[in-house]
């Protein structure tokens, strides 16, 4: 097997589990948002990205849950809070 | 009247992993069949509409004490559970007879409820077997249950029709998936369910003896083999070009 | 609509990590009611650790635990790789003391581990209840008298926050200040299968003996952060820690996963990894702003504990947090059963928390390093000084086709006046911890 993965794939090894809503969103008009930028930079699951708006967005499956973003781009930017219990990413080994 | 719901300990599917084609279950929690949490909800209403008492049966390996307190948590009043970690992979006919064994010791059954399928191996067997070894009517792809009196109205689901359809209790009913959105039980619900009844049964005590020789034996369970072609392309086009090559696009 | 339950637990514990548990066995040791609230699928679920546990610390707090605990190898092997972009020099040490019992530190996967020290704890007599979020903490008079959970009220004596690095549970409470990037950094991390004896072969292990190994430099493109190697029974966690505000600013701008993508490839990191397979990815925050940066530890009716409180440290050659996480959750533990027999759950009752601490390795070690974070973020340390050592061996083991320089006029080529008043100047740096 190779060594280098894609990241949708390597994500895909992990066990993810349904949530009812998505426990980060943008906030409204902070879609450009400097400290937002950076959050592609960081996200250690590459969930964030800029579209041909020079918007950021983001996709939450596949989110490890690590708390990078929050700490990039702070409360103002972004409604972030755990998935509900029971959902989201599951660690066999950790 | 005693509404019974049969519920079996599987490992949770979403977290085997798979190896060489073949499924990791070491170490993978155990959960409740995903159908028999809907036969639980469904028990659970109809004990709400009713007043009835709600018992779960189970019968395998002694996590199942374990497993089935979330589905006293969730408002079943009462668990008999067959515990023996010989009853690991068991047949569909040991399983149901199990059940059926167990089911006898309770008195005044009314209703009992089986989910269509279990969450593992879906044989879709236990509900009949057991009805057949209790002499009970049974229905199933059950979409929707009302009690009456001594009777119920059950509405069964097929493919572009319903049937309404009245039975005489006691009767067993196996449901389908989409009967209900199982609820999930509060956090004193699930401290409270550790002290809810619990009856253990042993083997013994059901004068049912495990068969030697297994009828049907897995020769193999493989996950199905991917071919990736791994092509890398550079761009929009090429890979337009390599879908239409493979006759993905542009048929 | 809330639910008022009768039940006051002595405590409730916010989430099912090393101090949450900790606290938890430690309370119900003591015969206390205890209640933990975990928001993953079982204990462990959302918990991720680079890979070792140091166990002197902590060895006496628990002394029945260790025996069986399902840790994976104990470290006998210490390796740092200093990293260039195409060399590096690897230093490997081999103490006698590290291969002698009681063993200093253990590789651990927190999935496994964490899943049975919970068990522990409810064996001692602690509830734990999973897939349960906290959602807020009930105030009442400027008092945590219990959290809310799935919509329902769950009361207590005293809240102990253990929820982790970003603890939602610690600022709902007003204890924490906004927390700045600056102040953490992201681990992200792999752990890879390979057969038991693949990896002792590999690596040069005996029996459960296990390996360390941590990469500075390029490995990081010269970011402030490192790389890590540890070796566990059956796999390999292999990851990267990384400054939040270096991967944001430093130069080369690159992707996160990029970092890991492009470790794994470099050949000396690749073959250890060879046959091997990618069975889990993780990532996970960091605190390493230390004892300057720290938040209250405690308020009226709450403790803060592990993560939650920024007990994890990096000095360097050694990343720490677990033992800070299960040591201050014993001593919450603690504070808590103290003050329950004065019944005195506000700040004055468990004032006795912080004293514990001040009085044992966690805020000694704190006040002790607390200059480390400043001190080694310090780009040449991990781009300048990588770079000069890389070329200087390379020109050391060069036999040239001609005649190969002197050794002395080599090494100085590389070390001018300069460069030494600059490596001075660097220790005078490092003498602050």
């Amino acid at each position: 097997m190779s060594n280098v993965m894609g990241l949708k794939a390597k994500l895909g090894l992990d066990v993810f589990k349904e949530d009812k809503e998505f426990h980060i969103r943008i906030k409204a008009g902070k879609e450009k948002d400097i400290r937002l930028k950076n959050t592609v930079l960081v996200c250690p699951a590459g969930l964030y990205s800029e579209n041909d708006n020079g918007e950021i967005i983001i996709g939450v499956d596949g989110c490890l849950e690590c708390g990078t973003c929050l700490l990039v781009c702070g409360p103002e930017v972004l409604e972030w809070h755990y998935p509900s219990g029971g959902a989201g990413v599951q660690f066999r080994f950790g | 009247m005693n509404i019974i719901v049969a519920m079996k300990q599987v490992p949770d599917l979403q977290q085997v992993r798979i190896r060489n084609r073949e499924p990791v279950i070491e170490g993978v929690p155990y959960t409740l069949g995903i159908i028999d949490k809907n036969a639980l909800e469904a028990g659970i209403q109809l004990k709400e509409a009713t007043g009835s008492n709600l018992i779960v049966v189970s019968a395998g390996n002694e996590e199942v004490e374990e497993t089935i307190k979330e589905a006293l948590a969730a408002g079943a009043d009462e668990a008999y559970l067959v515990l023996d970690d010989k009853l690991d992979g068991m047949e569909s006919s040991l399983t149901a007879s199990l059940l059926a064994a167990t089911i006898k010791k309770i008195e005044e059954v009314g209703l009992v409820i089986f989910g269509e399928g279990s969450g593992d191996n879906y044989s879709g067997q236990v509900g009949s077997r057991v009805a057949e070894i209790l002499d009970l009517p049974q229905v199933g792809y059950v979409s929707k249950i009302e009690l009456d009196g001594t009777t119920a109205k059950i509405t069964r689901s097929l493919e572009d029709c319903e049937e309404l359809l009245e039975v005489q209790l006691p009767m067993v009913v196996t449901v389908l998936g989409d009967i209900n959105e199982p609820r999930i039980p509060s956090v004193s619900q699930i401290l409270k369910a550790g002290r809810k009844p619990k009856e253990i049964l042993e083997l013994d005590d059901l004068d049912i003896e495990i068969p030697k020789d297994k009828k049907i034996s897995t020769l193999s369970n493989l996950a199905p083999e991917t071919d990736r072609k791994r092509v890398a392309v550079k761009s929009v086009s090429d890979l337009i070009t390599a879908l239409q090559a493979e006759g993905f696009v542009g048929r | 609509m809330v639910e008022e339950t009768v039940e006051i637990f002595d405590a409730i514990i916010v989430g099912a990590g090393l101090a949450g548990l900790a606290a938890a066995y430690t309370l119900a040791a003591e015969g206390l009611e205890v209640l933990v609230l975990e928001r993953g699928d079982y204990p462990g679920a959302k918990n991720v650790t680079g890979g070792r546990i140091y166990l002197n610390p902590v060895r006496e707090m628990f002394p029945e635990l260790w025996k069986k605990a399902p840790l994976e190898r104990y470290i006998a092997h210490e390796e740092v790789c200093i990293m260039d972009k195409e060399r590096s020099i690897n230093v490997r040490y081999d103490g006698m003391e590290l291969g002698m019992e009681p063993y200093q530190s253990y590789s651990v996967l927190r999935g496994k581990f964490d899943k049975w020290f919970a068990k522990q704890a409810e064996r001692k007599g602690a509830m734990i209840v999973a897939k349960s979020r906290v959602d807020d903490v009930i105030m009442e008079n400027g008092q945590v008298v219990g959290v809310i959970a799935g919509g329902e009220e769950l009361r207590a004596n005293v809240v102990i926050a253990c929820d982790g690095v970003l603890s939602f549970t610690a600022e709902k409470a007003g204890l924490r200040k906004g927390a700045q990037a600056k102040n953490f950094a992201v681990g992200f991390k792999e752990i890879i299968e390979l057969p038991r004896q693949v990896i002792e072969d590999r690596f040069n292990l005996e029996g459960d003996e296990g390996l360390a190994r941590l990469y500075m430099g390029d490995v990081t493109k010269g970011k402030f952060g490192g790389g890590f190697l540890y070796t566990n029974k059956e796999s390999i966690s292999l990851g990267i820690v990384v400054g939040i505000k270096d991967l944001m600013e430093e130069e080369p701008r690159i992707e996160a996963p990029q970092l890991l993508d492009d470790f794994k490839q470099r050949p000396e990191v690749a073959r250890l990894l060879k046959g091997g397979e990618t069975v889990e990815y993780s990532a996970h925050v960091i605190p390493e702003g230390g004892y300057k940066v720290m938040d209250k530890l405690y308020g009226d009716g709450i403790l803060v504990a592990g993560d939650a409180a920024g007990f994890s440290m990096n000095i360097g050659v050694t990343v720490r947090g677990m033992e800070y996480a299960m040591a201050s959750g014993y001593f919450a533990a603690q504070a808590v059963i103290q003050a329950k027999e004065k019944n005195d759950f506000t700040r004055a009752g468990l004032a006795t928390y912080e004293t514990l601490l001040k009085n044992s390795f966690v805020l000694k070690d704190f006040i002790n390093f607390k200059e480390s974070l400043e001190v080694l973020e310090y780009p040449p340390l991990f781009k300048h000084y990588p770079e000069l050592a890389g070329n200087i061996m390379k020109d050391l083991y060069e036999v040239p086709a001609g005649p190969k320089a002197r050794l002395y006029p080599t090494i100085k080529k590389y070390i001018s006046m300069g460069e030494m008043w600059a490596m001075v100047q660097v220790g005078r740096r490092m003498m602050k911890i």
